[in-house]
């Protein structure tokens, strides 16, 4: 993106880039520093877990934001295929983009992450994915960047860098949209994953496990995107859900409170 | 290559082979599609039968490719019959994997016939006398439990072709006084045209490319000319010499 804000611009789009940088990572995985893991909320033959995390974990401070999910193998131990994800946000959330830069999904594609500002990175994490080829159940760490993506239709998004180097020397992008949602949630990060192919004649990868963490808790020159914990906890603690849609149709949903900060 | 060579055999894009009141279904493709292009060679093979009898158990298979088709093997890894066969496909090291597949075996149990998933798993062997060895991981595990290990061995090939596998398979017995299981469909995928691994090269970590199997420079009119020799355990022999169609573009 070729705006630029000044610090003080970003306080109005603030929640939402927050939300939106939150959610990329969310919806495939929340993890926290005081981990509040969960059962699955509805009906679903897959557990899957959320976590989240503030670090440093204290109201209205910036740092960084961990979200780790976990999508539990089915009977036989496959995960299951994940197609969408939609990750809620307390409210209240924030993310500080002192210099707005946004990062353009064709030349995440072309270059990798370098092809980007490094102003308009969000946050990185780790996926695992897993698939069965002959025999056995193969899995491939992927490392992965979350950049602010261009304004659709005034909406903010994201866009995912997912790379992969053995045994397949892989890379994907994903893009995903910011919605907002009613309390106690503040917004939706909603991504859609599209189907991971391994070989022909083989089925297609899924993933396991998923952990991002948006902003920084050390601020550093080039890299200074924070996210802003809440000012305020609710009582139970900091809401945080993910609604996840898989390739057969069903629906899981998981939820988790981050304990308030003492 | 090897699924083709544990089958019978494996043709360019689809045909329907006559055998004995019965047909073999092939089917083949590179991905990507391309002249010189590491790629993926992918296959399928399945008997069709009007009557309810199985093919006869396959002994032999051989199996030429078209001239120009290479394996570049460098930065691979390779395993071995004996850790194949004492710990599994687990056992081998990642990066010397070939491939992978499965497929339909059957097995004539007294009254009624028996069919059993099985998966394959394919890994590169130390040459021998210069001259490349594949290994085959065919394993199932119900109603019977099977995990056996054949090796591919290349050999000299006749123009047009280069490249050629011969492999010796052996007769799978089921339970005592069956007859022994043959193979109804298979399916393979070898090599891939993104394979990589971290090495170590002049010290340094360094993710390096496998390129596998290489699709020929140039494709004869026609399309690729390939070859299959298949071997039954009744003493009959099948030949057949489809060809692989020529990239598009």
């Amino acid at each position: 993106m070729s705006a630029r804000l000044t610090p003080c611009a970003w306080l109005t789009t603030r929640a939402r880039l927050g939300a939106a940088l939150l959610a990329v990572p969310a919806s495939v995985v929340l993890a926290c520093a005081t981990p509040a893991r969960s059962a699955p909320t509805s009906g679903s033959q897959v557990p899957a877990t959320i976590a989240a995390s503030f670090h440093p974990d204290k109201l209205g401070a910036m740092g960084a934001l961990t979200v780790t999910i976990d999508l539990a193998g089915d009977a036989l131990g496959d995960p299951p295929l994940l197609r969408r994800s939609v990750l809620r946000l307390p409210a209240g959330l924030g993310v500080e983009i002192p210099h707005l830069r946004s990062c353009e999904p064709h030349r995440l594609q072309l270059l990798g992450a370098r092809g980007c500002p490094a102003q308009s990175r969000l946050g990185v994490g780790r996926a695992l994915v897993q698939a069965q080829l002959g025999s056995q159940l193969l899995g491939e760490s992927i490392s992965l960047w979350v950049f602010l993506g261009p304004l659709r239709n005034l909406q903010p998004t994201f866009e995912m860098l997912a790379q992969g180097y053995t045994p397949f020397d892989e890379r994907v992008v994903l893009s995903g949209t910011v919605l907002p949602d009613n309390p106690p949630y503040g917004e939706d990060l909603v991504l859609s994953v599209p189907a991971i192919s391994t070989l022909p004649l083989e089925p297609g990868a899924s993933i396991a496990s998923m952990s991002l963490t948006i902003g920084a808790s050390r601020r550093s020159g080039r890299e200074s995107n924070t996210t802003i914990e809440p000012t305020h906890c609710p009582s139970g603690g900091f809401p945080f859900a993910a609604e996840l849609t898989y390739a057969d149709g069903s629906m899981q949903d998981v939820s988790t409170a981050t304990p308030c900060p003492r | 290559m090897l699924v083709a060579i544990l089958l019978g055999y494996t043709c360019a894009a689809l045909a329907g082979i006559a055998w004995a009141g019965d047909a073999l279904i092939v089917n083949e493709a590179f991905t990507p599609d391309r002249l010189g292009a590491a790629a993926n060679l992918s296959i399928t093979a399945s008997f069709a039968s009007s009557a309810d009898v199985p093919p006869s158990p396959i002994s032999r298979l051989t199996l030429y490719g078209p001239a120009g088709l290479g394996i570049q093997a460098r930065y691979a890894g390779t395993c071995t019959e004996v850790v194949l066969e004492q710990r599994g496909p687990a056992g081998c090291p990642a990066d010397s994997r070939v491939g992978f597949g499965g497929g339909v075996a059957v097995l004539a149990l007294p009254g009624q016939l028996v069919r059993e998933p099985f998966t394959l798993d394919f890994f590169f062997a130390p040459p021998e006398h210069g001259r490349l060895r594949l290994l085959a991981y065919a394993s199932g595990s119900s109603p019977v439990g099977v995990g056996l290990v054949v090796v591919a061995r290349e050999i000299r090939a006749p123009k047009p072709y280069g490249l050629g596998f011969s492999v010796q398979v052996p007769q799978v017995s089921t339970i005592p006084g069956a007859a022994y299981a043959s193979v109804e469909s298979a399916f393979a995928t070898l090599g891939a045209s993104d394979v990589a691994y971290f090495k170590r090269v002049h010290g340094r970590r360094t993710l390096v490319h496998v390129k596998g199997l290489i699709v020929p420079g140039r494709c004869p009119a026609g399309g690729f000319p390939t070859r299959g020799v298949v071997e039954f355990a009744d003493g009959t022999t099948f030949i057949v010499n489809p060809t692989i169609p020529c990239p598009r573009g």
